[in-house]
């Protein structure tokens, strides 16, 4: 009799669970774009963006220099660097596929990754 | 001891409901048959974008064969084919080496010298190989101009490469469109359909996306930023942008940019901004991007007409675009130059 109510408990539990989580990934507006960081071509951080509900930062130590980085809902950005050219601070926020943010000196790459198939945006920029 | 099991067993289940719902970030386990695989490998001075649908393991090949040939071109590294030829004057090279100043000099001569593979001192001048930017003057120019000539390239037999001392070979102008090339025919070999390179901004496909769609390649807008001039879709091939806005300082007000004119040996005043080539092969598309700029309209467009392996996107200072007949109604403007003129141009 216990052991009936228990397997009724957990099938209950799992029901609602599953049906929490299914409402909040679809009433997200989630393309579930995903900023893969990488330094040296190794992926070392993901972040999804579609679940990004407030500001934060991190800091990413590489072995030429450090990169802070800050996410926004739907975006993501080199905020400071302490590298030479400052080309990846200039390069603002990204939140498009094709143009991923890359410092150069630091050999680090944000790059946002669709997990869909569709992506409405260009596959690659020519500069 | 009941009530601890089944805590556990709710535990466990809510944890298998949860795996379910990961986003697939770093090295996300996707198993399609036309699974996405990506790298990126920092080379030849700039950041190089790889991604291959279906066999992962041709990306470990991509990489050792980009380093086997920046291992051979550079000119910064001493014990290279290319620094060796420079300190020595003559020397044997690589067949890859051999291979692409065979082809090299064949662009240079369709371009009149346009293109030219010993430009190299001047570029140097001018503080672009370094970043130590200065403008040289008018009489260190025109002696560094009398170096400045591509025939002086010897390809004897067996490898042997020779030339005249005072002369400097620089691969750069061709090297990223032959490595583009290079992997294309890798990827071909190991049995890759779909796949789309990065080159720190030479794009090149093989063949279609997996599901049979058009690649999009867009072209920078040459003001910078977010901002795209506009859109190329295309298959299996290669789309190489050569602009001012790449590389350039500012003295006493005036911008000097890195596209050299090799008949003033000063930074190509030519009235393009920018200059798309597309094509089949990388190689060709790279070096003509940059000497189709250098040209200016007039000989670019008349040059175009008398080809017939590429086609290409001009914007000029005045940002106008121009698009060949070839590829215009593949191409689509973007933001501000939605509002302006496209112009096509036609071969009469």
């Amino acid at each position: 009799m216990i052991k009936t109510k228990t397997w009724i408990m957990i099938f209950a539990a799992m029901l609602l669970i599953f049906g929490a989580v299914s409402f909040w990934s679809f009433t997200r507006p989630s393309k579930g774009t995903v900023a893969n960081i990488y330094v040296n071509g190794e992926c070392v951080r993901s972040v999804d963006l579609s679940l990004v509900t407030e500001s934060f930062e991190f800091t990413v130590e590489t072995s030429a220099g450090t990169n802070v980085i800050q996410v926004e809902p739907g975006r993501i950005r080199v905020k400071e660097a302490d590298c030479p050219d400052q080309v990846c601070v200039h390069a603002g926020w990204i939140a498009d596929s094709a143009n991923p943010v890359v410092c150069l000196p630091h050999r680090l790459v944000i790059r946002l990754e669709k997990n869909g198939k569709s992506a409405d945006g260009p596959d690659a920029v020519s500069k | 001891m009941k009530k601890i099991r089944s805590t556990f067993l709710i535990v466990q289940a809510i944890l298998l409901v949860f795996c379910c719902f990961l986003p697939s970030g770093c090295g996300g386990s996707e198993k399609e048959k036309n699974e996405k695989h990506s790298s990126v490998v920092f080379a030849m001075d700039t950041v190089m974008e790889i991604t291959v649908y279906g066999d992962e393991e041709v990306l470990k090949k991509a990489e050792e064969l980009i380093r086997d040939l920046e291992r051979k071109f550079s000119v910064t590294l001493e014990e290279s084919d290319i620094s060796r030829l420079n300190a020595t004057g003559n020397t044997r090279v690589s067949e890859e080496t051999y291979a692409l100043l065979k082809r090299g000099k064949e662009i240079c001569e369709r371009t009149e010298g346009a293109l030219d593979l010993t430009v190299y001192p001047v570029v140097h001048a001018w503080g672009f190989t370094t970043g130590e930017h200065r403008v040289p003057s008018e009489k260190e120019i025109q002696k560094l101009l009398e170096n400045v000539d591509f025939r002086r390239i010897a390809l004897g037999e067996n490898m042997l490469v020779t030339v005249p001392s005072g002369v400097m070979t620089d691969l750069g102008s061709v090297a990223k469109g032959y490595t583009g090339d290079r992997l294309m025919e890798l990827f071909k070999d190991s049995g890759v359909t779909s796949a789309l390179i990065n080159l720190g901004g030479n794009v090149q496909a093989l063949g279609t996306k997996p599901d049979g769609s058009l690649w999009k390649v867009a072209v920078a807008d040459p003001k910078g930023g977010e901002e795209y001039a506009g859109v190329v879709t295309m298959e299996g091939k290669a789309v190489i942008t050569s602009g001012a806005y790449e590389r350039f300082f500012e003295e006493n007000g005036h911008v000097y940019h890195h596209i050299i004119d090799t008949s003033t040996g000063c930074p190509a005043e030519s009235g393009f901004v920018s200059v798309t080539v597309v094509g089949d092969e990388g190689t060709l598309c790279d070096g003509l991007s940059t000497s189709l700029f250098a040209m200016g309209p007039e000989k670019a467009f008349e040059f175009w007409k008398n080809s017939d392996d590429f086609e290409a996107v001009f914007i000029t200072s005045d940002e106008k675009i121009f698009v060949t007949e070839g590829i215009a109604d593949a191409f689509t403007p973007l933001g501000r130059f939605q509002k302006k003129e496209t112009e096509v141009i036609r071969r009469d």
